[in-house]
């Protein structure tokens, strides 16, 4: 057979093909692992498992609709009993057992992602989304496969303090618990307030359940603040200081940020503590799920919350908890996505640069409208405030893009 | 104590390793550490690694609890102090002009030294208090290092709140940059230490700590300094929590606070527990329970139950409670501890078949 143009490429395609045939094999696993540590025991065991049943409904939802690249996705879920080690144990079991099936991993703590930057390197390295919004984290030139799933702290601390401005404010204090969660953005809000024109006149740190909180009430009142931002509490300090200012007489406003706004603990706290949350606002990055009007997505959740969750505390209404971790798990399998499409491996370095490349996307109503990855995370959300009479955190400000 | 055990010398009698058991089992060990590397995945590698850094650790609360009989729940402070004096150090050598390849060689007695010394500091009101006064005593050791990390003003060299990176070992030139390279370090300290301690009680200092266990006040008529050997017992302790400290500082990346807290140091005691106070196994099978038995445990769950998250949920709670359960069981049914178990089982098969138990 004589070898002319024709035939000589033709040879060299087939060549190809059977040459690039193990790779693409390689790439094609019968299904990918989407890993997670929750602390399904634990002091954060109460989140844990709220949180658990959406990564059913997440793996139900995105292989309904293809996988990734037409590869179904499977999620394999640990407790971490939120010890950060615990968490890295899950994490090298996952690679261990689950090897190039697992492209992407879901933490349950800032520790942990701290823990963990370090020992994402070569084929150790997978994307990586969490329940941390610790502006640490947002640094794709430090961590480039970690990414937030909405606004870091200092982010919501500027969302807050705009909003602050905005409402013609002037003073504000700042209390905060003692602990790595609560001091996150504290220098940062100081030095955004003074930009603002708004003069911090009280920094007090707390224990993270405030024991001693009579004495920070005390303080709070002489410092004569106008608003008071919490930072680094879930729910401790709510009856004892804003029910103690209260008490006090004290006009101040309160104002926290994404782990102070879940309204099933405001519900709780009003209903055994009586009414004082009333007027209480805080950043939110996301709608909430009662606020479905504008988010399709959330409408499809409520379908299958109602299909899959019945009888159970997810039936009618999904924490906002819930709903940042289903964001987290959406970036991270529009990464993917993105990736398959390409046609490259999923990598850790090529999905962290399709993460980064989301721009402009709208998610379905999570946010206000289209949002982008920049600098490891999405910088928005918005002010609402709860009313302890219908229960309901609604908004009180526009979308800030920060 | 394994009786049926024939000694013909007091060479035989005075050996370490005195019977075919105990050198079956640390051959046996030594084999399989040394294999490890080569063929475990690196999840076993993890896990081993962790159990051999917590291992040093209890070596060590077994100098001053089990030996000694000084209650102390503040060791995880010694371990926070080796660890964080790792990358300090090498910050200071980097300053120096200290080329890498020696750091670890100096680095590494250096954080043990720093250990021992706070261990001697930490020791003193053991010279005044007793039982659960001491381990009060102690426990505020802990929070008390911990405070110090987490300050501002020592922040530039702990990372306060938020940790420290810390450094990869580099022994003249051969970088310990992988996990599996760090467990070769790690167990090989973990059976200098443990054979250090051992042989430790052979000696004066340790039958004079064994004298203070029993009875401190006839220790001192008997000439024994309780000043010296109370402190040098809390020294030695300390020592080996450091040496855990420094190896936890390499092998991880990083280090936070949070995970030097009172957690730490009540698995380290609940460790010795299970056990065996005052016996040179004791840490060993400790380890291993407290350890590895969760770990086999979630793996084994998760086997027969699948990683699914809602099974997770059910499961993550029963693993607790059947861990909770194993330890009760084991406590009931032999509250001087696992050696003791391990130790009828071999007498029974000493003897047998003349006679059982």
């Amino acid at each position: 057979m004589t070898l002319n143009r024709r035939s000589f490429l033709a040879r060299s395609a087939a060549a190809s093909a059977v040459l690039a045939a193990p790779t693409l094999l390689k790439a094609q696993p019968a299904e990918y692992v989407f890993g997670a540590s929750l602390p399904l025991t634990g002091p954060f065991a109460t989140a844990g498992q709220l949180v658990a049943p959406a990564f059913a409904m997440a793996q139900r939802l995105i292989n309904e609709e293809g996988g990734i690249g037409g590869v179904p996705i499977r999620f394999v879920t640990e407790d971490s009993g939120y010890i950060p080690q615990n968490a890295l144990a899950n994490y090298q079991r996952a690679l261990a057992t689950e090897g190039d099936a697992l492209v992407a991993y879901f933490g349950d703590s800032t520790g942990f992602m701290k823990l963990v930057a370090p020992e994402l390197k070569g084929d150790q390295a997978r994307l990586m989304g969490s329940t941390s919004f610790a502006s640490e984290l947002a640094n794709p030139e430090v961590n480039p496969y970690q990414y937030l799933a909405g606004p870091s702290y200092e982010d919501q601390f500027d969302i807050l303090l705009q909003n602050i401005a905005n409402e013609g404010g002037s003073t504000v204090a700042f209390i905060f618990s003692n602990t790595e969660f609560g001091r996150d953005p504290i220098e940062h809000g100081k030095k955004r307030a003074e930009e603002l024109g708004l003069k911090v006149v009280l920094e007090e740190s707390t224990k993270p359940q405030g024991a001693d909180i009579p004495t920070h009430v005390t303080k709070l009142a002489q410092s004569g603040a106008e608003y008071c931002l919490l930072q680094g509490y879930v729910t401790g300090v709510w009856p004892q200081l804003i029910g103690g200012a209260r008490q006090f007489g004290l006009p101040t406003k309160f104002m926290g940020t994404f782990w102070g706004m879940e309204k099933i603990i405001a519900d709780r706290v009003t209903e055994q503590a009586g009414p004082f949350l009333d007027g209480y606002q805080g950043v939110m990055p996301y709608r909430y799920f009662y606020d479905r009007a504008d988010a399709p997505r959330y409408e499809t959740f409520a379908t299958l919350s109602k299909e899959m969750f019945v009888g159970t505390p997810l039936e009618n209404y999904m924490p906002t908890w819930t709903i940042q971790t289903m964001c987290a798990i959406e970036i991270a399998v529009r990464a993917l996505r993105d990736t398959a499409e390409k046609g490259l491996e999923l990598t850790a370095d090529n999905t962290a640069e399709s993460l980064n490349a989301i721009s402009d996307w709208d998610m379905g109503g999570y946010f206000g409208g289209p949002v982008s990855v920049e600098g490891g995370k999405i910088g928005t959300g918005r002010v609402y405030t709860y009313g302890a009479e219908n229960g309901l955190f609604t908004p009180s400000s526009d979308w800030f893009n920060v | 104590m394994i009786n049926g055990n024939l000694k013909a010398t007091y060479a035989a009698d005075e050996q370490v390793l005195n019977n075919a058991y105990k050198r079956a089992f640390v051959y046996g060990m030594a084999l399989l550490c040394a294999a490890l590397p080569f063929v475990a995945n690196d999840y076993i590698i993890l896990v081993a690694a962790q159990m051999g850094i917590i291992l040093i650790a209890v070596v060590g609360v077994n100098v001053v609890i089990g030996y000694t009989g000084l209650l102390s729940l503040g060791h995880a402070a010694f371990i926070a102090i080796g660890a964080y004096s790792i990358p300090i150090l090498h910050t200071l050598f980097g300053s120096l002009g200290v080329p890498e390849g020696i750091m670890p060689f100096l680095a590494i007695p250096l954080a043990v030294a720093i250990s021992a010394l706070v261990g001697i500091v930490v020791g003193l009101p053991s010279l005044r208090v007793k039982g659960l006064y001491l381990a009060v005593a102690t426990l505020s050791a802990n929070f008390i290092v911990i405070f110090l990390i987490e300050l501002d003003a020592m922040a530039p060299y702990t990372g306060g709140f938020n940790g420290i990176n810390t450094p990869e070992a580099n022994l003249l030139g051969w970088q310990l940059d992988t996990q599996r390279e760090m467990f070769a370090l790690i167990a090989a300290l973990a059976f200098v230490t443990i054979l250090g301690v051992q042989n430790l009680f052979r000696t004066r200092v340790g039958r004079a700590f064994i004298a203070i266990r029993e009875r401190d006040y006839s220790a001192e008529v008997l000439g024994i300094s309780l000043l010296r050997y109370k402190l040098l017992s809390f020294a030695i302790s300390a020592a080996c929590c450091g040496l855990a400290g420094a190896l936890f500082a390499y092998f991880y990346a990083r280090i936070l606070p949070e995970q030097f807290e009172l957690v730490l140091s009540l698995q380290l005691v609940a460790a010795l527990i299970v056990g065996g106070m005052g016996r040179t196994m004791g840490p060993v099978f400790g380890v291993i329970i407290v350890v590895m038995v969760p770990e086999l445990l979630k793996y084994s769950f998760g086997i027969i139950a699948g990683g699914s998250a809602d099974v997770a949920a059910l499961r993550a709670p029963v693993q607790e409670i059947v861990f909770g359960a194993l330890i009760i069981i084991f406590l009931m049914f032999e509250p001087l501890g696992i050696t003791q178990i391990v130790d009828r089982g071999f007498r029974s098969l000493n003897r047998w078949p003349f006679a059982r138990g």
